[in-house]
């Protein structure tokens, strides 16, 4: 029997005072892939931010474990240790700090430290994969990049830290079709029984490159309906409307 | 430990010693040292009530003549001196400013080259004209502390870079302080001839703690036409020390300077980082780096002065501050009618990383001529929570990864650092201030 990686119940959270989430259920299977959509303003950032641990979004109910292991009082580096991997929508630059120092010091805090000839050759290789310049290496960490270099150098770290489940928020947002492809196809390639995927987005698009175990549509702060690949499928047909429509009614 | 001089009785500073100074030098100049000390007797204190250079940075507590100048060297902080120079720049040459005549070490290849390295002192006897050249870039009474200087300083370091010279290593020199209630006044000197070039490293250092001492120090760089002058200082005086420096360059036709200096330690500091780009074309790159904690108080003043047309110049002072700790920076770019097409630029970026450290900065722009490119930049902010959020989300414990921030936010200045042994040096101290010790002074082993 597969373990629940990641289990949400009844998970709230508010942002500033207001409530966005408003009583989430999810559960991830170890090495599953997980789509959740839903329509801008559903709360999928905000969910992605609160199991990440951003200081600025409070649990106000319910729970979320990791492996079993109670997430929800522990700081963000803490989650990340355990294995949780969040790829940012925004990635934010820090002047100054090198990619490869950047990187250095995340695999050492996360206890999977490598030689210095093994991890250059590791990054190379990764690099080559996901089409980034070996002159990246020594840039600081998203100073300048455009918005495609970040997306691709988030999924960098995600090759270099291999966590348990990674978290993609919006990975796919402002991607022309090729950089998706070079994104989705790194994705895939790291998917496997040890490291599964929750990806957050609008767009079917993406997932047609992922193929989703299951999906989800978060609406209201809420997950309204769950299915299989399908499910996806007909919000690319049909949108959000006739589903939000028939929760709507189901809640009524 | 300290090497006292027999003859010469510990005197506080007065009279009788400035006296004693004009007596042991030639006559042009005792001559100067008597007019300079007449015109610090004459100078008023710099008070933070009157004097508005002063006003952010109190220096009431200070009284110059109870401090007694040093007879000697502290010889464990010119080991740890050395050490640095042995990890950052181990072909350099090493010369000690010392009251007491001390040889250079390792010049053997610069001598051979024609260049000289030498005490001021011996310079002043030996090659006066040189000398008169360089300090005439100082008038003798522009300020009390430089009127002081010029009537107390001994020994001192002087380098002479002839005509077309490319000096095949590095000069590095160490300015030790060390015992309690003691005076220094630490000089470098260093003239570059015409399409000459050389990389100075210039030290200031003390023992660990609050010893207090009183540091009067004075550089003077003068670059030829076309010369190349790479400068880096590190001012590591331990927290006791009270430090008052003028770092000025001249810089001649098409010559370029690139300066790189280390603010770390003492109890006070108020220094003048100055550039005057007299020759056409002339160029130069000043940058800064400066960590303070505890109630460390620095004041960094610049100078852009551009003469020459077609000068530029660049200024980046990175400042952080922890605990109590206050930073004052004023920069000045100021172009002569003469400097037509003058391209100038100075910022001050402060990383305040508490909630009492302060930061003030006021950056000006005087511009007296027409077709120039000036602007100025100021910064003050706390550790950005986004950043700290994002290493975070990689696994990076929250202190560390303010650390990271800090060093990144000074990284972006080491990177430039064209000697890159020095800015590794820079970089390893600040290492060691981010981490809660004290970049303030050397770890000199007692005995």
């Amino acid at each position: 029997m597969t373990q629940a990686v990641l289990s949400i119940s009844g998970l709230h959270a508010a942002v500033e005072g207001k409530e966005i989430l408003k009583g989430v259920d999810l559960e991830v299977k170890q090495g599953e892939i997980h789509a959740l959509m839903g329509p801008n303003g559903s709360g999928k950032s905000t969910l992605a931010y609160t199991l990440m641990g951003h200081p600025k979004y409070v649990v106000t109910g319910g729970s979320a474990t990791f492996g079993g292991t109670d997430l929800l009082p522990l700081t963000a580096d803490a989650r990340a240790r355990l294995g949780l991997f969040l790829c940012f929508q925004y990635p934010t630059a820090i002047p100054g700090v090198s990619t490869v120092n950047f990187l250095r010091a995340a695999l050492r805090a996360q206890g999977k430290e490598m030689p210095a000839r093994e991890f250059l050759n590791r990054l190379s290789t990764e690099m080559k994969e996901l089409k980034i310049d070996e002159s990246f290496r020594s840039r600081y960490i998203n100073d300048g990049f455009s918005g495609g270099e970040k997306k691709r150098m988030e999924i960098l770290q995600l090759a270099m830290l291999r966590p348990k489940l990674a978290i993609l928020d919006e990975t796919d947002s402002g991607l022309d079709v090729d950089a998706l492809r070079t994104v989705a196809d790194g994705v895939m390639r790291l998917c496997g029984p040890d490291m599964g995927v929750l990806v957050i987005t609008h767009y079917p698009r993406i997932l047609e490159h992922l193929h989703p175990d299951r999906v989800h549509v978060l609406h209201d702060g809420r997950v309204v309906t769950s299915g299989g690949a399908d499910l996806a499928r007909q919000i690319e047909r049909e949108g959000y409307e006739p589903i939000l429509g028939t929760a709507a009614a189901a809640t009524a | 430990m300290t090497t006292p001089l027999a003859d010469s009785p510990a005197a506080a500073l007065g009279q009788e010693v400035a006296a004693a100074r004009a007596e042991a030098s030639p006559a042009w100049l005792a001559a100067r040292r008597r007019i300079a000390w007449d015109a610090y007797e004459a100078i008023p204190m710099p008070s933070s009530q009157r004097d508005e250079d002063w006003r952010r940075t109190d220096i009431s507590a200070l009284h110059p003549e109870r401090f007694t100048p040093i007879e000697g060297v502290d010889t464990a902080v010119v080991d740890a001196m050395r050490a640095q120079r042995d990890s950052a720049a181990p072909k350099a040459a090493f010369a000690i400013d010392s009251p007491v005549a001390t040889p250079i070490e390792g010049a053997d290849t610069l001598h051979a080259q024609g260049i000289i390295v030498t005490s001021l002192e011996e310079a002043a006897m030996v090659h006066p004209e040189l000398v008169q050249r360089a300090l005439a870039a100082v008038r003798v009474d522009e300020s009390k502390f430089i009127a002081l200087w010029n009537a107390m300083w001994r020994g001192g370091v002087f380098v002479y870079v002839p005509q077309g010279v490319e000096a095949l290593v590095p000069v590095w020199i160490a300015h030790p302080a060390g015992g309690d209630d003691r005076a220094v006044f630490p000089s470098t000197v260093v003239v570059l001839d015409e399409g000459s070039s050389l990389t100075v490293i210039d030290a200031y250092a003390s023992p660990v703690g609050l010893a207090a001492l009183f540091s009067d120090a004075m550089v003077i760089l003068a670059a030829g036409r076309d010369a190349r002058l790479d400068y880096n200082t590190v001012q590591q005086w331990g927290e006791g020390v009270w430090h008052v420096a003028v770092q000025r360059t001249v810089l001649d036709a098409n010559a370029k300077l690139r300066f790189m200096g280390v603010t770390l330690g003492a109890r006070l500091q108020k220094v003048w980082w100055e550039v005057i780009l007299d020759g056409v074309g002339s160029e130069a790159d000043v940058l800064g780096i400066c960590f303070g904690d505890g109630t460390q108080h620095f004041d960094h003043q610049s100078l852009q002065a551009h003469v020459g047309a077609e000068t530029r110049s660049n200024l980046l002072l990175k400042v952080a501050v922890r605990d109590r700790a206050r930073s004052v920076y004023g920069g000045m770019i100021d172009v002569a009618p003469t400097a037509v097409h003058a391209d100038g630029y100075v910022a001050n970026r402060n990383l305040l990383l508490s909630q009492g450290a302060k930061a003030d900065s006021i950056p000006r722009l005087e511009i007296r001529a027409n077709d120039v490119k000036c602007g100025h930049g100021a910064t003050a902010g706390h550790i950005d929570s986004d950043q700290r959020f994002y290493l975070m989300a990689r696994g990076v414990p929250p202190e560390e990864a303010s650390s990271l921030i800090v060093r990144g936010f000074m990284d972006d200045v080491l990177d430039r650092v064209p000697h890159r042994g020095f800015a590794e040096l820079a970089g390893a101290l600040l290492d060691a201030e981010i981490a809660g010790g004290s970049g303030a002074g050397v770890a000199a082993e007692a005995g």
